[in-house]
């Protein structure tokens, strides 16, 4: 290949790889302006929001995995609703389909320079170098649900006890069992910290709750948050256990599947299930009784919260409750179980 | 006379890697029979497996006429979420199994003949329309229902714990003499296929396509409305793997069909059809999705961690393409 | 020895390779049974045989891919190392298969050297490469081609000259050419026979691989023949009448290479009128009548494979129409050609007109399956009917269960017959059909095609080798440059003739192009 043709070719790949980025690779772009108090759906504006009145707007970018599931995409309502209470916030919300692209995304987010920066990471480990960068050019940034690794990768972090929702759940299913019983546990995607730490409160709990091993964890297969795989995986185990007492799921959406596996089998009398997330299925099979008994949850109502810190980080301000008043570095979000017996509480806050 | 050809004739029908193959679904059936004697070698088993190789099995036979005009169709898998979802919106709130069949079926059936179109009058090439198609069918999926999965439980002829006859979860559930339907339409499918693949003037053309398109042209083939079937019939396929398992799940998922033209490739290329085209074989197929069938079942009965399944999973592939005559293997 | 002179310049020159009482065996074959053959410095040797009369077999012997059972090998007297293609060559045996063994990505410089590669320090010497590669094309009077062109851009023949001119980069001694004309025309040839003399002149041994006797005859100073692996004569004088070199080969007098001639005169079954599909084909207009063979002969490049492509409908048609029996044919229709009565065999019947991997039944039956198929197919119809297509016209082997892959191109040629005549078509447009045949081979698709046209067929016949059109065709025709301009009587045509009409005035024929 001569010279010339060398030059040609990487200019091309120049252009392109240029031409790329600039439209966002292969990131989804839902923008959501809000504008003064209206509850509008976003329609795509530019990053210049209109300022607020008197005193400073806070410009406010928040990304995340994409909405498709139930509970995030509850996290992304909840969060556009948040802003849009407040005639001070400029509010954006970014999605990214995978851990590359959402590390690309929030590289041209810095470029752009808002005033704070939200978010939900595909995974913790590997956009933590991106969100250090992020502090590093003076952005503050709020963590949501899925930790970075590192403490200088964020400002605040907001998360929901996966761990304690693992306890919550042993709790539960230890007391129902009394303690005696074979439990199959279907975890969601494996290799990602809210998995890990679901089922590693369970175990741990379950040890100290049921001390002397009555209940045993016969099966523990991945259902990768995925209905259909759920039912796939389901159906094996229910092939090589015939006894099963007790289910637990680490995710409302997949535990369909595993509902419908179980019913196809007609082995719903046999056992019950518990789920994770809060949906509106769920809390309607709660309410119906049978199966169905219980989902943990913490609230995706976080994500408000999370814009509620963002804002106040952005105005130099804090809590009022702390002295003096800060943003506190962690904020926990408790569990809380819903069962038949208190499930009209929660339906308010329950997702479709 | 070459030792492939002697081997050949001494088998009679069926070719050495056939059988090769069908020694490793024996294999691995025997494997689960003593690692759990109680409860893998039964009836009951061997229906849940073949219940759960109809989807993939399904699939698996419309790639193999695709793959065997050296064509690839990437997008089964999100055809099938798409075709389910969209099916799942027709009949919601109120409507019949009839309604979703046909609304699924036709739905998938449109998509493939997009696909269809871009590739022979387009000329796209198959590996980027149909990974066009891909993406399209996924977010198709998610746009319809608004992210959300269709119930589909009402869909049950009357009686919720046991689905009337034709009604749609009966199709998940039902059996016709102690068979589950889902398995009776795979088998239905895969015999089909076999005829026509290999008693059809169709299927010779396909093969023909796959195998030489010059000389096939040459020789009077209709190329392109050879090409164009193909791809219509993937759809085709795809509409119907969505029904069956849109009755077992109880719901159309935008999720689900996750992965399944990997699975479908797979079980076809390692049946021994030839992804360069011009040879195909639907008993390879059929050895290829119970091969696979077998590996999910067995792992996930044995309850191995996800790092160790998918390790064996690929040896277990490998392995398979190995014992196949060599001029097979690419 | 038989008491015809040997050709002057081939005197008492060294011998540079010598193989003696060469034995080669497969499991259940016995493809060399004691040959012996030996090629002077300087000389043309050819080697004339069948197939399967183990030519093949003696010639990867003597380059080392293949290791002999018994027997010895020696190169200017010494012998060869066995089973090492890197000694052979390092010792100046150099072959030039039918399948050029170029890369055609790379240029002509880099395909050269390839392997051997000259270097300055760890990096290639691009420089040096290229002027070396120059210096070698203008010993073999090529210096026109330029060595930094890519090799997909020349000509077959120019990629011959540079996979010579690879040849030489190792200093070969015995260059052994296995069938070069089989890709080249009437005038490549000529330019080819001047790199020959060229070599010859400097010392080099040609072996030279035909299955063309006018060829042996010109270029040829001595000829072996071999026939079932045994030398049938060896070294015996290359103007050895023609008769007599097939009686050699085949063991019995062949009563004649070419048949009687076809008369025609029958119905116009074909009719092509200003036919034009740019740049290849400018305005043609002929006709095909029942009962002749119509020759088309030509360079090259002059558009006549283009032409019969046309006229099925597999290349588009600019301008112009086609006629079949009274009826317009559209356009870019190969199915309607083809139910029209044409039936094309390509000019590379194992990429275009064979499934190489599919049995000999399926191949036959793939133009006509409506006839097998009511409903399903009809397989075992399919293949009864083929074993009485593959019987009629004596194929070896006639079991239609075989690979195509597995015959000769003879055979295989026959194969491709087979398949039209099962489908019963009016028009047969052959293309280049002896190609790669050998001469009992030949001498069975003349009689074949002849006996069709004899039958009612029209047979049109495109063919690079003049001899073949002078012998069987009712009426030639000569295109140049993508125009008919002449068109000669079969009985009267004389090869120089046609040979004249096919070049064109001013220079010989251009060996490179630019591919669009």
């Amino acid at each position: 290949m001569s010279l010339k043709r060398l030059m040609l070719a990487i200019a091309v790949a120049g252009l392109v790889v240029f031409g790329v980025s600039a439209c966002g690779g292969d990131t989804e772009t839902v923008t959501v302006e809000s504008g003064g108090g209206t509850a509008g759906a976003g329609d795509s504006g530019g990053a210049d929001g209109d300022s607020g009145g008197s005193g400073k707007t806070v410009r406010i970018v928040a990304s995340v995995p994409p909405t498709d599931h139930g509970w995030l995409g509850a996290i992304s309502k909840d969060a556009q609703a948040q802003a849009d209470e407040y005639d001070d916030i400029d509010f954006k919300l970014l999605e990214a389909a995978d851990a590359d692209s959402q590390a690309q995304q929030i590289e041209q987010v810095i470029s752009e320079k808002p005033d704070v920066l939200v978010v939900l990471p595909q995974d913790g480990e590997a956009l933590t170098p991106v969100a250090q960068k992020a502090e590093a050019a003076g952005i503050p940034v709020v963590n949501i649900d899925r930790l970075f690794t590192q403490p200088d990768a964020a400002t605040a972090t907001i998360l929901g006890d996966n761990y304690q929702i693992g306890v919550l759940a042993a709790d539960y299913i230890g007391e129902e069992l009394k303690c005696k019983g074979k439990v199959v546990e279907i975890q969601g995607l494996a290799g990602i910290s809210v998995t890990d730490e679901r089922t590693k409160g369970f175990e741990e709990e379950l040890k100290k709750v049921c001390p002397d091993g009555g209940v045993e964890v016969v099966a523990q297969q991945p259902g990768d948050f995925n209905p259909d795989k759920g039912l796939t995986v389901m159906e094996n185990i229910l092939q090589s256990e015939n006894e099963i007492d007790a289910v637990y799921t680490h995710d409302d959406d997949m535990a369909q599947g595993v509902v419908q596996a179980i019913r196809n089998a007609d082995r719903d009398d046999e056992m019950f299930l518990t789920g994770v997330g809060g949906s509106q299925a769920a809390m309607d099979q709660i309410k119906e009784g049978g199966l169905y008994r219980a989902t943990f949850l913490y609230n995706p109502n976080m994500a408000a919260s999370a814009v509620n810190m963002a804002r106040l980080i952005g105005l130099d301000e804090g809590f009022d409750e702390l002295v003096p008043p800060e943003v506190p570095r962690q904020v926990i979000v408790p569990a809380a179980v819903v069962t038949k017996e208190n499930v009209a509480e929660y339906e308010e806050y329950a997702f479709d | 006379m070459n030792q492939a050809a002697a081997l050949r004739n001494r088998f009679g029908a069926l070719q050495f890697q056939e059988y090769a193959l069908g020694l490793v679904v024996i294999a691995l059936f025997v494997t689960g029979a003593i690692l759990r004697p109680d409860t893998f070698p039964t009836w009951d088993n061997v229906r849940n497996m073949l219940t759960q190789a109809s989807i993939i099995g399904v699939l698996a036979v419309g790639m193999t006429f695709v793959i065997a005009t050296s064509g690839i169709d990437l997008s089964v898998g999100s055809m099938v979420a798409a075709a389910g979802v969209f099916g799942g919106t027709l009949v919601d709130p109120s409507g019949g199994t009839l309604l979703f069949i046909a609304g699924a079926i036709g739905f998938a059936v449109l998509l493939g003949t997009i696909n269809a179109t871009a590739i022979t009058l387009g000329r796209v090439v198959p590996f980027i329309a149909t990974l066009a198609m891909l993406s399209i069918a996924r977010g198709l999926a998610l746009l319809l229902n608004d992210k959300l999965p269709v119930g589909l439980l009402d869909l049950n002829g009357g009686s919720y714990g046991d689905p009337a006859p034709f009604s749609l979860l009966w199709f998940g559930t039902g059996k016709i003499l102690g068979i589950p339907i889902s398995v009776w339409v795979f088998l239905g499918i895969v015999v089909g296929g076999w005829v026509v693949l290999n008693r059809s003037r169709f299927g010779r053309y396909v093969v023909a396509v796959g195998g030489n398109r010059e000389a096939a042209r040459i020789a009077g083939v209709p190329v392109r409305k050879v090409i164009f079937s193909v791809y219509v019939l993937s759809g085709l396929m795809a509409g119907i793997a969505t029904v069956l398992l849109c009755a077992r799940l109880g719901s159309a998922s935008p999720v689900s069909g996750n992965l399944y033209e990997l699975d479908a490739i797979g079980a076809v290329v390692i049946g021994g059809t030839s992804l360069a085209g011009g040879r195909a074989t639907m008993v390879g197929t059929f050895l290829g999705v119970l091969t696979f069938a077998l590996i999910f079942s067995l792992m996930t009965q044995l309850d191995l961690s996800t790092e160790i399944q998918q390790v064996t999973k690929g040896a277990i592939v490998l392995g398979a393409v190995l014992i196949q005559r060599p001029e097979a293997r690419y | 020895m038989n008491g015809v002179a040997e050709k002057p310049g081939a005197g008492a020159a060294a011998t540079v390779l010598e193989v003696r009482g060469l034995v080669k065996t497969y499991p259940g074959v016995e493809a060399l049974r004691g040959v012996d053959f030996n090629v002077r410095s300087g000389e043309v040797h050819c080697l004339l045989g069948p197939n399967g009369a183990g030519k093949s077999t003696l010639i990867k012997c003597v380059s080392g891919a293949v290791e002999p059972t018994a027997g010895e090998i020696l190169v200017d007297g010494e012998p060869l190392p066995e089973r090492d293609p890197a000694a052979a060559l390092g010792r100046g045996v150099a072959t030039i298969y039918q399948e050029l063994d170029l890369v055609e990505d790379l240029s002509v410089a880099q395909n050269v050297f390839l392997g051997h590669e000259p270097r300055r320090g760890p990096l290639l010497d691009l420089g040096r490469m290229r002027s070396d590669a120059a210096a070698l094309l203008a010993r073999l009077g090529h210096e026109k081609i330029d060595p930094r062109l890519s090799v997909r851009a020349l000509r077959p023949a120019a990629q011959q000259i540079v996979s010579i001119a690879r040849a030489l980069s190792y200093d070969a001694r015995v260059l052994i050419m296995d069938e070069p004309s089989a890709i080249l025309d009437a005038g490549e040839v000529e330019t080819l026979f001047e790199v020959v003399r060229r070599l010859t002149a400097e010392g080099v041994g040609v072996v030279y691989i035909s299955h063309r006797l006018d060829e042996i005859r010109r270029i040829g100073d001595r000829v072996t023949v071999l026939a079932d692996g045994a030398t049938a004569a060896g070294g015996i004088a290359a103007d050895t009448p023609p008769d007599e070199l097939v009686r050699l080969m085949v063991g019995r007098k062949v009563e004649r290479l070419y048949p009687e001639r076809p008369a025609g005169g029958g119905e116009t079954l074909l009719e092509v009128r200003d036919a034009r599909a740019l740049p290849a084909v400018r305005g043609v207009s002929f006709e095909v009548r029942a009962g002749e063979v119509l020759g088309i002969g030509g360079l090259v490049g002059s558009g006549r494979s283009e032409l019969l492509r046309l006229i099925c409908g597999l290349d588009s048609r600019e301008a112009g129409e086609v006629i079949v029996a009274g009826r317009r044919l559209a356009p870019n229709r190969p199915d309607r050609a083809i139910a029209a009565g044409l039936g094309l065999a390509p000019e590379d019947r194992k990429s275009q007109g064979l499934l190489l991997d599919w049995d000999l039944t399926k191949n036959i039956t793939l133009a006509d399956l409506g006839r097998f198929s009511r409903g399903l197919l009809d397989v075992r119809g399919e293949r009864e009917a083929a074993r009485a297509q593959l019987r009629a016209l004596n194929t070896v082997p006639d079991d239609p269960g075989r690979r195509a892959r597995e015959l000769s191109g003879g055979n295989q040629q026959k194969v491709v017959l087979s398949r039209w005549l099962l489908r019963e078509c009016r028009v047969l447009l052959l293309d280049e059909p002896t190609r790669g045949v050998d001469i009992p081979s030949k001498a069975e698709i003349y009689r074949i095609v002849t006996e069709l046209a004899g039958r009612g067929l029209g047979v049109v016949l495109v063919s690079s080798e003049l001899e073949e059109l002078a012998g069987i065709c009712t009426r030639v025709l000569v295109m140049r440059e993508g125009e008919l301009v002449a068109e000669v009587d079969g009985e009267k045509a004389t090869e120089r003739e046609l040979l004249s009409h096919a070049v064109v005035p001013t220079t010989g024929p251009d060996l490179i192009e630019e591919v669009a």
